[in-house]
């Protein structure tokens, strides 16, 4: 299957998300073909300052993508993914914003009709393949580890319509197909992470990279899994400020590549703060 | 602008008419990560919204520490888009020149858009080094991560800027011409 992908601006620098979703998808089947000459999707500093330019961003990208007749957008970005889609309703309930961001567009010879559905990866290979199809590739038995799924808030927030609000089950479900156990009530699953806060705020916002954390350890788990750059940086980088004994924060897509047997290297493992062995996991 | 301008401009403009159901439960504040620090939570100030006292409003420091969770939005039984009203509610504070004393979040926002109308991206690096020349504390006080993260190679130092800058930038340019007209 083949979909238009925007990486988004931090795919590249987040601790081996690039690399892990590259060989997963190859692995899957799933190509994901970069929509050329993207831009960075605005987040929340365009709504928070902008009007129109904050409806540009996202409606270029997705402009882009028409272009290249791509049906699908498919993001790995929480935050990209909910700002498309935050465009994408904003304009099809506006006929004159409509109008005013076709006529910006122009002058790059770009128009924009909002026909794309827009998508996270890790929806992606959940709801389009077969579990059974994911099982065939699995050539590490992860079934001594323990995950926390932390899905964090924009995926399924403020829309609830591909997985419930407060209590999403997506990634639990993909964890459970690699093999690996989830961790039982994981409360925090859903609780948001500071995103842009911790850089100014950080005192503000510890206490719930605390609670996300100390609820995994409570729930038995040995690892978090994440899919969003923010996210995964969020909850990695702080834990040396909470006397909390550390937790590695894993991409779900390094996770997929583990079952899947492919190297610590091929997934940049040692790019993470909190280093996760897999050795120690017993494989 | 004065309290009844800004009312119409918040409630007309920006659709924050729909403020007019809120029935006051402070599920938004019970639901917000940050309403602690906040100088009012969601629901006072919609309340203050509703009696028109937009300056005593504008001046708090509860829409700059919004972070776009959208927590309350999904638990409003009254179906008010609460996080949009935030966003509303900053871009009206900054038209008027009015900043909370206690925020930094325009200095980060506009370090932020700062790399984007310039390259049409950010990296971690291009949006730190404009913030460091707004708020130097914050970027110093995390020098030691950023040498963690440099050891791992997590640092993007350059940015790679859209290909057709040029063309992103006239959209863009075009964008805030139509604004000002409409």
């Amino acid at each position: 299957m083949k979909y238009g992908f925007f990486p988004g601006c931090t795919f590249k620098g987040a601790a081996g998300y690039k690399e892990s979703t590259e060989a997963v998808s190859q692995i899957l089947q799933t190509e994901l073909v970069e929509i050329e000459d993207w831009n960075c999707c605005g987040a929340t500093s365009y709504w928070s300052l902008e009007d129109l330019p904050a409806l540009i961003l996202p409606a270029r990208v997705m402009a882009l993508a028409e272009k290249h007749n791509f049906k699908e957008v498919v993001n790995v970005c929480n935050a990209c993914y909910s700002t498309l889609r935050k465009a994408q309703d904003k304009l099809a309930e506006d006929e004159r914003l409509m109008e005013q961001v076709n006529e910006a567009l122009a002058e790059e010879t770009l128009s924009y009709t909002g026909s794309t559905k827009i998508r996270h990866y890790m929806e992606v290979v959940v709801n389009d393949l077969d579990p059974e199809e994911i099982k065939k590739h699995i050539k590490v038995n992860l079934k001594h580890l323990t995950i926390a799924p932390y899905y964090g808030c924009q995926l399924n927030r403020p829309w609830g319509d591909i997985d419930d609000l407060q209590h999403p089950v997506m990634m639990d479900r993909l964890i459970e197909t690699l093999g690996a156990s989830v961790a039982t009530n994981y409360s925090a699953k859903t609780v948001c992470c500071g995103a842009s806060h911790m850089m100014p705020y950080e005192k503000n916002c510890l206490p719930q990279i605390r609670r996300i954390v100390s609820d995994a350890h409570a729930k038995g788990a040995q690892a978090i899994s994440t899919l969003c750059p923010l996210c995964q940086f969020n909850v990695d980088a702080p834990q040396s400020a909470l006397d909390l004994p550390d937790i590695p924060v894993l991409y779900f897509t390094q996770l997929m590549g583990l079952a899947f047997g492919l190297e610590e290297k091929d997934l940049q493992l040692k790019k993470l703060l909190v280093p996760f062995k897999m050795a120690v996991w017993g494989g | 602008m004065d309290n009844a301008a800004l009312k119409e401009k918040f409630f007309e403009k920006y659709h924050g008419e729909e403020l007019q159901n809120c029935i006051q439960c402070g599920t938004c504040s019970g639901s917000c990560p940050l309403a602690p620090y906040m100088d009012y939570g969601p629901r006072q100030l919609f309340q203050l919204a509703r009696e028109g006292d937009m300056e005593e409003i504008l001046k708090a420091n509860t829409m700059w520490l919004c972070v776009s969770c959208y927590n309350c939005t999904v638990k409003c039984p009254r179906d008010i888009v609460i996080t949009d009203h935030m966003y509303t509610l900053k871009k009206i504070a900054l038209q008027e020149g009015i900043q909370a004393p206690t925020t930094k979040l325009p200095a980060l926002y506009k370090s932020f858009m700062g790399s984007v109308e310039r390259y049409g991206k950010i990296t971690d690096i291009s949006v730190m080094n404009r913030y460091a020349f707004r708020q130097p504390m914050d970027v110093m006080g995390n020098a030691f991560l950023a040498l963690k993260l440099a050891r791992r190679k997590r640092l993007e130092y350059k940015v790679h800027p859209v290909k057709n800058l040029a063309g992103f930038k006239k959209v863009m340019k075009k964008a805030r011409e139509l604004e000002k007209t409409s």
